[in-house]
């Protein structure tokens, strides 16, 4: 492994930085992301087929083998003394850097919460990802929720689980779709034969790329028991009511929605603040007054969030992120990242290895001047 | 500096690494898992539809709709509220000509006035405007007690009709309330001052705001057609080069004298059939997904265009008459009046095929002699048909 590596995989991360980001303008930020940096390869399709050629290094690529070459390098050339000390902090300081990165973009999640003045709740919600809920709705006080992600619901399957008392079959799936009250051309007919949802039509629409908007998937699921259908229903994500269904006496609600992330704890909105400067419209401070409350803990305190005071708390960062039209309620980022550290305790061992190389040197040096 | 992998790199570091290599990509694994959590119920108006029995068509719809109140004005006929709809009327005019009023709440921003504004504008054929030259379309109305901007947009549509769309969006609670009167340019003109008293007389109820759709696209059951109008070239929202190109081109083989043109994208064919003198004859030829609206309203659609008045289903049933074609039964129709477009004298011959999941439509218009002169080679071509 070589230096000369090292320069062309810095070089060809440089085109792909460009490209990517030049490729956002078409792809959307997402796609571009997925397509350009969380991928191995860049691929490309001759018109009309389904080939797909890899045409350059995607940013995993790039990245593991900067990472390997940099392992290689430090193995080749290791040697214990006190003189490389500083060479192998750098290293390791790169190298968590590096990992870092990875495991950020492998473990992070974010999600939002929306909390309307008064609101309580004790989950966020996905940005686009969707799932289908099957929620258990008997019981008085708690429900049952089976989640499925909307990956199971693209394979066309039967979906079977132990805690769900039928089968889901996917007779129709859209990843992105346009629903309309009235026969437009182009539209089909939603053929279900319970729930509401008659009166729909519909069709598919290709995938969203832009970085405001998200896909609004929708489909047709049967649900099977050992006796027999319960029926075909609508799941959209255009329809928040629920279809509503009862199986073996108990009362089931269905509903596609964005997948969601309990919490073990409670944030109640008690007082979203928009203040400006007087006389003008230019905006001052956002800050949401919350109230947490965690039975388990007996937790129940009250906690600011505001610009760049975020709310840490169970391995989750909330930040003031935005808010209603009419002020009236609050959006907050829930930012779940395992290495957040990472990128600090790397720019510590690097900037310490750096000094120690350079200390050494300068020792060395003067030993060396006054020695002659 | 040449470094190159060295032999001291051991095994056992090399399997490390691999170890690495293999736990990271693990982790990347497992997210499509089904996951089962049991949780407090969630204290939120709309859960009360539980108790509705299972498969109740509209019970969810009617039990979750916000509420709103508000005083319907003399002239408008309230229609029930559709799936996105919590309101909607329809006026009409002694002269036949219609406008559509409709109340449809989206959480969230909802795209916000500009890309709305836009979309509305491209609807009546107007080009968009920046957010500068937005600022001077607001024109102050006041909603349920709150000042609000409605826009004005004038124009024609696809189908060359003068049409004026009146729009007031109102954010509140959360959700961006899209209050909206589209159709015929001089009745919503007239009818501007009645709109906007019923802004005026809009209520909301308390805690409305729960129940509607998720934030998002823009609002999807706007700018769409009346019922049966297939072949008409207004598409909602993102539709272009619809249902047309997924159905395909049938196999037929045109009568001689017919020359094939360019349709457009919402004809699936177009032929032009040329007589004597100056006399024009024209086939159209469309399609539509389900049953395109049904027989009626598209009949009437046709009547429309020589200027003839709506039929009843029963007043059809007696004039329709049932042909046989290598692909199943068709219903034929005949009008004669005078093309609105033209004001002349038009007759037209119209068959509609219903096939599995698709409608198509033909349609023979022009002068009442090579109509008269073409009937039945239209209707042996439509016979001859193949889907």
């Amino acid at each position: 492994m070589s230096l000369r590596l090292t320069v062309a995989l810095l070089a060809l991360g440089l085109v792909l930085v460009f490209w990517g980001t030049l490729a956002q303008v078409n792809l959307g930020l997402y796609k571009a992301q997925n397509d350009f940096f969380r991928s191995f390869f860049i691929y490309w399709s001759p018109a009309a087929s389904s080939l797909r050629i890899p045409i350059f290094p995607g940013g995993y690529l790039i990245g593991w083998l900067l990472l390997i070459n940099l392992f290689a390098a430090h193995l080749r050339y290791y040697q214990p003394g006190k003189k490389k000390y500083g060479i192998i902090m750098i290293h390791l300081g790169v190298v968590l850097l590096l990992f870092g990165q990875l495991l950020t973009d492998l473990l992070s999640r974010e999600s939002v919460m929306h909390l309307r003045n008064g609101e309580t709740k004790n989950y966020s919600e996905a940005s686009r990802q969707y799932e289908l809920a099957v929620v258990d709705t008997t019981e008085a006080a708690t429900e049952k929720v089976v989640a499925i992600p909307v990956s199971r619901l693209h394979q066309r399957a039967d979906i079977r689980h132990p805690e769900l008392p039928f089968t889901v079959r996917v007779k129709t799936f859209y990843s992105n779709s346009s629903l309309v009250e009235k026969s437009v051309p182009g539209y089909g007919k939603v053929e279900i034969s319970a729930g509401f949802g008659s009166g729909i039509w519909w069709r598919e629409l290709p995938h969203e790329t832009d970085t405001d908007k998200r896909d609004m998937p929708s489909g047709i699921v049967e649900l099977l028991t050992p006796k027999g259908s319960l029926g075909s229903y609508l799941v959209s994500a255009y329809l928040t009511r629920p279809q509503v269904l009862t199986c073996d006496g108990r009362r089931y609600e269905l509903v596609l929605r964005l997948a969601r992330f309990y919490k073990p704890f409670n944030l109640h909105l008690m007082e979203f603040k928009h203040d400006i400067y007087p006389g003008t419209d230019i905006p001052k401070n956002f800050s949401s007054r919350v109230r947490l409350q965690r039975a388990d803990t007996g937790e129940d305190r009250e906690v600011l969030i505001y610009m760049n005071n975020p709310l840490r708390y169970a391995g989750e960062t909330y930040y003031q992120a935005s808010f209603d039209p009419d002020n009236q309620g609050t959006i907050l980022q829930v930012v779940h990242n395992p290495s957040w550290l990472t990128p600090y305790f790397s720019c510590v061992l690097v900037g310490v290895g750096l000094l120690t190389q350079f200390l050494t040197q300068l020792v060395g040096f003067a030993r060396k001047r006054k020695t002659s | 500096m040449n470094w190159s992998l060295s032999d001291s790199w051991s095994f056992s570091s090399r399997h490390g690494l691999a170890l690495l290599l293999a736990a990271v990509l693990a982790s990347g694994c497992g997210q499509d898992g089904i996951k089962v959590y049991t949780v407090p119920k969630e204290q939120q108006p709309q859960m009360s539809q539980a108790d509705m029995p299972a498969g109740h068509p509209d019970a969810a719809a009617a039990s979750a709709a916000p509420q709103l109140k508000w005083k319907t004005p003399d002239g408008w006929t309230e229609l029930p509220a559709g799936q996105f709809r919590v309101a909607s009327f329809k006026v009409a005019d002694k002269e036949g000509k219609q406008a559509d009023v409709s109340v449809v709440p989206l959480p969230g921003g909802a795209g916000g006035d500009l890309s709305n504004v836009n979309r509305w504008r491209s609807q009546v054929g107007q080009p968009p405007v920046t957010d500068e030259e937005l600022k001077t379309l607001k024109q102050p109305v006041e909603l349920a007690g709150q000042p609000a901007a409605l826009y004005e947009q004038s124009g024609q549509n696809p189908t060359g009709e003068p049409t004026r769309i009146l729009a007031v969006i109102q954010y509140r609670d959360g959700t961006a309330w899209f209050f909206k009167m589209t159709g015929d340019s001089q009745l919503v003109a007239q009818q501007k001052p009645v709109f906007v008293e019923f802004l005026r007389s809009v209520q909301f109820a308390i805690g409305e705001a729960m129940a509607a759709m998720p934030a998002g696209q823009a609002p999807i059951a706007d700018g769409t057609l009346p019922a049966g109008h297939p072949d008409m070239s207004a598409a909602p929202l993102g539709a272009a080069n619809s249902g047309v190109s997924t159905a395909g081109k049938p196999q037929w083989a045109p009568p001689a004298g017919w020359t094939e043109v360019p349709g457009g994208q919402f004809l699936v064919a177009k032929f032009t059939i040329a007589g004597a003198g100056n006399a024009q004859g024209a086939v159209n030829v469309s399609s539509s997904a389900g049953d395109g609206g049904g027989l009626v309203a598209n009949v009437n659609r046709w009547r429309k265009q020589l200027g003839l008045g709506e039929l009843s289903s029963d007043e059809l049933a007696k004039s329709a008459k049932d042909i046989e074609t290598t692909s199943g039964r068709a219903t034929l129709v005949e009008m004669s009046g005078q093309d609105a477009r033209s004001g002349q004298p038009a007759s037209l011959v119209g068959v509609m095929v219903i096939q599995p999941g698709q409608a198509w439509f033909y349609k023979l218009m022009g002068d009442a002699k090579i109509v008269a002169a073409q009937k039945d080679a239209f209707t042996r071509f439509v016979q001859e048909v193949k889907y």
